[in-house]
């Protein structure tokens, strides 16, 4: 299954898609020989507990799952699997939280937390790994963004290698066309936030280029 | 030749429109728009001064680029709306690509609505400018 674990509607202040846009993208995708199963909305600074997308996710044939994506004072990170609890616990809107703190209690509240677009020039995970905290809890980083600089990418998977870290993709689009570049691929079936949180920790998966999902490329 | 409604199709791909924004055509950008004295834009030095690594391309120049290939694409049309998000600084003197793609068509009102996504990136392809555009086009008779 391909899932796109990183992308934003209009309910992230950057974004210019709506959930509907992206989803008649993904047909056009799917018109192509691309394969697109679902994505997960992961908006900055929040967590979208009112918005019900069920419906269009039936219409269109997409799983759409909800996330977030936070600031910390060492870099951005995705969380998957957001509860009750976890919200109670951190405050999403806190652009200087500890990412540690974070990684700990998203764990303690059945979520994870995964540091995106670690590479990034400047601002990513890999700015603050070496003489920073102790991110022994961190297991995962988003190594393939679709939003990435040249090199930025390369620096992510080089951390990867290093420290022996999975990794997740994910397009990080604010844009319509720019949704499922980057994806995840899991052997089995995700179809709620939970059995992702599950897939995550079963460290089963791997990313991938859309290009790679086209089963009408020859050879 | 009028680009018309009936033809475009989702995924249609625009441009791409390839150009430099140099020191001269920013400088004469910013007599025009009536910012032509030293500044961040127009003076490199002045750039420095501010923390920046040299002169940049203005916001409203980079959307006027975005506009010439959507004016250009849409012969016969009119834009109704350009929605950008800044991602980056634009320099002077590097290689510019403007490129597009068709999001979505509608008939709104008696309207025929294209949808646009337009990118300003570098000759590489990073992109340094997003926007979102609606175009209104004339249908066939």
């Amino acid at each position: 299954m391909f899932i796109d674990m990183h992308c934003h509607s209009v309910s992230s202040d950057d974004s210019r898609a709506t959930v509907e846009q992206y989803l008649k993208w993904v047909q056009v995708l799917r018109k192509r020989g691309h394969r697109v199963d679902g994505i997960v909305l992961t908006e900055h600074r929040k967590f979208d507990a009112g918005h019900d997308y069920s419906s269009l996710a039936s219409q269109y044939g997409v799983v759409v799952l909800k996330g977030s994506e936070l600031d910390t004072r060492y870099g951005h990170f995705l969380v998957y699997g957001v509860t009750d609890r976890l919200l109670r616990a951190v405050n999403f809107a806190d652009v200087a939280m500890d990412a540690v703190e974070l990684v700990r209690y998203a764990r303690e509240c059945g979520a994870i937390a995964v540091p995106a677009h670690p590479g990034r020039f400047g601002i990513g995970f890999i700015e603050y790994i070496d003489g920073g905290p102790d991110f022994s809890g961190v297991e995962i980083v988003e190594y393939l963004n679709g939003g990435s600089r040249r090199g930025e990418n390369e620096r992510g998977q080089e951390l990867a290698d290093q420290r022996k870290l999975l990794g997740i993709g994910g397009s990080d689009a604010h844009f319509v066309s720019a949704i499922a570049t980057c994806m995840t691929e899991f052997p089995r079936a995700i179809h709620s936030e939970g059995e992702l949180v599950e897939g995550l920790y079963a460290g089963q998966f791997r990313p991938v280029r859309l290009e790679e999902t086209n089963h009408q490329s020859p050879g | 030749m009028p680009r018309y409604f009936d033809d475009v199709e989702m995924g249609e791909e625009l441009g791409p429109l390839e150009t430099t924004a140099t020191d001269a055509s920013v400088r004469e950008f910013c007599e025009v728009w009536g910012t032509g004295s030293a500044n961040r834009f127009t003076d490199h030095e002045a750039a420095r001064k501010e923390g920046l690594t040299g002169a940049i391309v203005p916001g409203i120049m980079s959307m006027a680029l975005l506009s010439q290939l959507l004016t250009q694409w849409a012969d016969g049309g009119s834009v109704k709306k350009l929605d950008v998000v800044f991602r980056q600084l634009v320099p002077h003197n590097i290689p510019l690509r403007i490129v597009g793609v068709v999001t979505d068509k509608n008939q709104v009102a008696g309207e025929n609505l294209v949808e646009c996504d337009v990118y300003l990136e570098t000759g590489q392809g990073d992109r340094m400018v997003g926007g979102k555009a609606t175009l209104s086009l004339p249908r066939k008779e």
